[in-house]
């Protein structure tokens, strides 16, 4: 497979495995710690929305589907299918109980991504396109514009029923 | 591709953590709404970090059936008796300010 086109469709499948398994894990619903209270409700005096802001601080506080996608792929390529997704998994949990957060989001995004990674393996995806692909695709939610980035999340929120109540 | 495992062996380490875990009268699923619990129950994490534990040995070349077998009661064991004073529920805001007064 073309290097390029590998990268841009992990990329896409990245976003959208750590997006909806952090929207149905409640994200947007409310900050878990404090910082993520803050970093939402900063968003939202810049223009952006507020479930959307409270999900892009809850994945900065604490390692959540994004940090559980990324290091699945990483164990992945570094130890082998599924060894290194299952003990990303792991440690993701762990990370995630010391995070103040019980730990759904964080496993589940590993635990599927491990399953893609195996699932692509036999249509000509490598390991490392799912690496990049994924730090491009929290680039696009963390690393070029809040306020929009916000307010796409608060979007999916709202039509996966998980937008905040909190005002 | 890189796929060295049984997944036999994985389903085992996870049955034993399962098993076990029910008869050390760990609940099944942790409380509803499931996404805000901290219970510690059968299927999560204990079944997650039975396979997950089950990796770590078998990649520091320990493997079998009965290395599974021991990793899965092991970490039903160690859900039960040891994983929440390892990694505690962490106190709401109104507790820890009333534990520091």
């Amino acid at each position: 497979m073309n290097e390029i086109l590998g990268i841009a469709i992990a990329a896409v499948i990245c976003w959208v495995n750590f997006v909806l398994i952090d929207t149905w894990m409640g994200l947007p619903e409310g900050p878990g710690v404090k910082g993520a209270d803050v970093i939402g409700r900063s968003v939202q005096k810049r223009g952006g929305d507020l479930a959307g802001g409270f999900f892009q601080g809850n994945i900065v506080c604490s390692p959540d589907a994004s940090a559980g996608t990324l290091l699945a792929a990483i164990g992945c390529y570094a130890i082998g299918i599924p060894e290194g997704g299952l003990i990303a998994a792991v440690l993701v949990y762990f990370g995630n109980r010391l995070c103040a957060d019980p730990g759904y989001a964080g496993t589940t995004g590993a635990l599927s991504i491990t399953v893609i990674i195996f699932l692509t393996s036999f249509i000509g995806f490598k390991t490392e396109y799912f690496i990049v692909g994924m730090v491009i695709a929290i680039l696009t939610i963390q690393g070029i514009y809040h306020p929009g980035a916000s307010r796409l999340l608060g979007k999916i929120a709202h039509k996966m029923g998980r937008h905040t109540k909190l005002t | 591709m890189i796929i060295h495992a049984n997944v036999f062996i994985y389903l085992i380490a996870l049955a034993a953590a399962l098993i076990l875990g029910l008869v050390l009268r760990l609940p099944l699923l942790p409380n509803k709404p499931i996404r805000h619990s901290w219970t510690i129950s059968a299927v999560f994490p204990t079944a997650v970090l039975a396979v997950g534990f089950y990796a770590m040995v078998y990649e520091l070349g320990y493997q079998g059936y009965i290395v599974a077998l021991i990793t899965g009661i092991i970490t039903a064991l160690f859900s039960k008796f040891i994983l929440e004073k390892l990694v505690p529920v962490p106190q709401k805001d109104g507790e820890e300010e009333s534990s520091h007064e």
